[in-house]
């Protein structure tokens, strides 16, 4: 194999790792907010299960959860998952990464005095307003380093998809390695994750620097 | 938040929104090879792992390959089947197989010692488990390893041989410490590296390792000896005898000895037809 057509064999794995860790974000960044707020929720009922779920959630590995999300329709219900595959393995990392993300945003939310409640509850605000225009904005400019931190390790978590099988640049780096009995496919994947990586802290340091309106 | 604000944190997520396309983009070209089958055709969805050179893995071209695929192909084309790939993780293949998203494992899969797990059809491929060493490790016969370090890849016919009282279980007890590795990619640099003094391999993907490689040899001793055959689901016996019935068609029309051709590693241990 040359060394060519390893690179553009790996770059389309890289072009799945990114799919995974797109779609990841975009699921899980949202949920984890719902997830956050149904945590502190009046219900008692709700609450419990909020705390269960993140607690297996963080509890379990990533990797067992996959296989659970993939194989368990079929082994529960006995349902067909002909085409499961990529749509078990979105769900997995979304429902994992939220309950992280959940905490985050707890941590964030809590840490905002009770006083600004108080002063909005004065001044006339709902709760929904005090909520979106006053605590929202400093929560996400508080969470915004643990958030990043978070999308760096998904970076890396993306390489678990080789448990069902999902064809990113870690497998692909596997096989090659395998077949050309060789190690540079995991330098060329090292080098690939570490670039993506710097990407990420580029666009997060760039967003918190926007964020960052009163200084 | 101001209007520029919320216009950067829109940038933000447009940021993140558009390589998704990208990624949808990415997933829809996966793996599987197949076309949609017209309707009324079967679709054999050929389980196998990556990760096995030369049965089935990356080939050259960075393309799903191997012997097996290409047997799996053939097998295909005589009925006029569609071909799906289905790469598995190959700790999930027997989840795989069960849950019906693939149709048999056919990956250098060893038979002996799981008779009863699966349905079988005709051995298609000897496989000797030997021990691999350094020409200059002054290691001869299977008795010079004991306290020797020795390592094997998790999963394969070489553990479970290693681990089988009735197999070398009292072989292995000999040695100083049996290293389990993810990959042989990685033992054989052990090897090189000298943090281990053996490797226990099927001599198929040992010969595939050591080409290229003048300093490395099989002992003359085995460690047993073994056959490749394709797993079915046990009530799969109709699939099954139409997969032999092909197989030795295949045998008698010269196809298997052509496509052994292109792996020369392997040509010799391929019995179907011999």
């Amino acid at each position: 194999m040359t060394f060519s057509t390893m690179l553009s064999t790996m770059a389309t794995g890289m072009l799945r790792t990114f799919g995974v860790f797109a779609l990841t974000l975009i699921g899980s960044l949202p949920l984890g907010m719902i997830v956050a707020l149904l945590r502190k929720s009046r219900f008692a009922v709700v609450r419990g299960f909020i705390r269960a779920y993140i607690s297996i959630i963080r509890g379990t590995p990533l990797m067992l959860q996959l296989l659970v999300w993939y194989f368990g329709p079929f082994y529960l219900f006995g349902m067909s998952i002909g085409n499961w595959r990529f749509p078990a393995l979105i769900l997995g990392f979304v429902l994992n990464y939220a309950a992280y993300f959940a905490e985050i945003y707890r941590g964030g939310i809590e840490s905002i005095p009770v006083g600004q409640y108080e002063a909005a509850e004065v001044l006339g605000y709902t709760k929904t307003q005090t909520f979106m225009r006053i605590i929202l904005p400093q929560v996400i400019k508080r969470i915004m380093p643990s958030i990043t931190n978070e999308v760096i390790t998904l970076v890396k978590d993306t390489s678990l998809a080789f448990t069902l099988a999902y064809q990113e640049v870690f497998s692909l780096a596997k096989q090659i390695s395998a077949s050309q009995t060789s190690f540079t496919p995991f330098f060329i994947a090292g080098v690939f994750y570490f670039v993506a990586n710097y990407v990420v802290e580029f666009i997060m340091f760039r967003i918190e620097k926007a964020l960052d309106y009163y200084k | 938040m101001s209007n520029m604000n919320r216009r950067q944190f829109l940038t933000a997520t447009a940021l993140f929104a558009a390589p998704t396309l990208l990624g949808l983009y990415g997933c829809g070209s996966s793996s599987s090879s197949s076309e949609p089958a017209a309707e009324g055709t079967f679709t054999f969805k050929h389980g196998f792992d990556l990760d096995y050179p030369p049965y089935s893995y990356r080939n050259d071209n960075g393309e799903i390959g191997g012997f097996d695929v290409e047997m799996a192909q053939a097998v295909c084309n005589y009925y006029g089947w569609q071909y799906e790939a289905v790469p598995f993780n190959w700790d999930a293949k027997d989840a795989e197989l069960n849950a019906g998203s693939c149709d048999c494992i056919w990956s250098g899969f060893t038979l002996n010692g799981r008779e009863d797990d699966y349905l079988w059809s005709m051995p298609y491929s000897d496989n000797t488990q030997m021990i691999m060493v350094n020409k200059n490790s002054g290691i001869a016969t299977l008795a010079d390893l004991a306290g020797k370090k020795v390592g094997v890849q998790t999963a394969t016919s070489a553990y479970d041989m290693l681990q089988d009282e009735e197999g070398q279980a009292a072989l292995a007890a000999t040695f100083a410490s049996l290293e389990v590795y993810d990959t042989y990619t990685i033992a054989f640099n052990d090897l090189k590296a000298g943090a281990i003094d053996a490797i226990a391999i099927d001599v198929t993907s040992g010969n595939y390792l050591m080409s290229g490689e003048a300093d490395y040899t099989f002992l003359d001793e085995e460690l047993g000896s073994e056959v490749y055959a394709i797993g079915f689901r046990k009530d799969d016996t109709e699939l099954c005898n139409q997969v032999n019935a092909a197989l030795e068609a295949l045998a008698a029309d010269g196809t298997v000895a052509a496509i052994a051709e292109n792996y020369p590693e392997i040509a010799e241990f391929i019995t179907l037809g011999k």
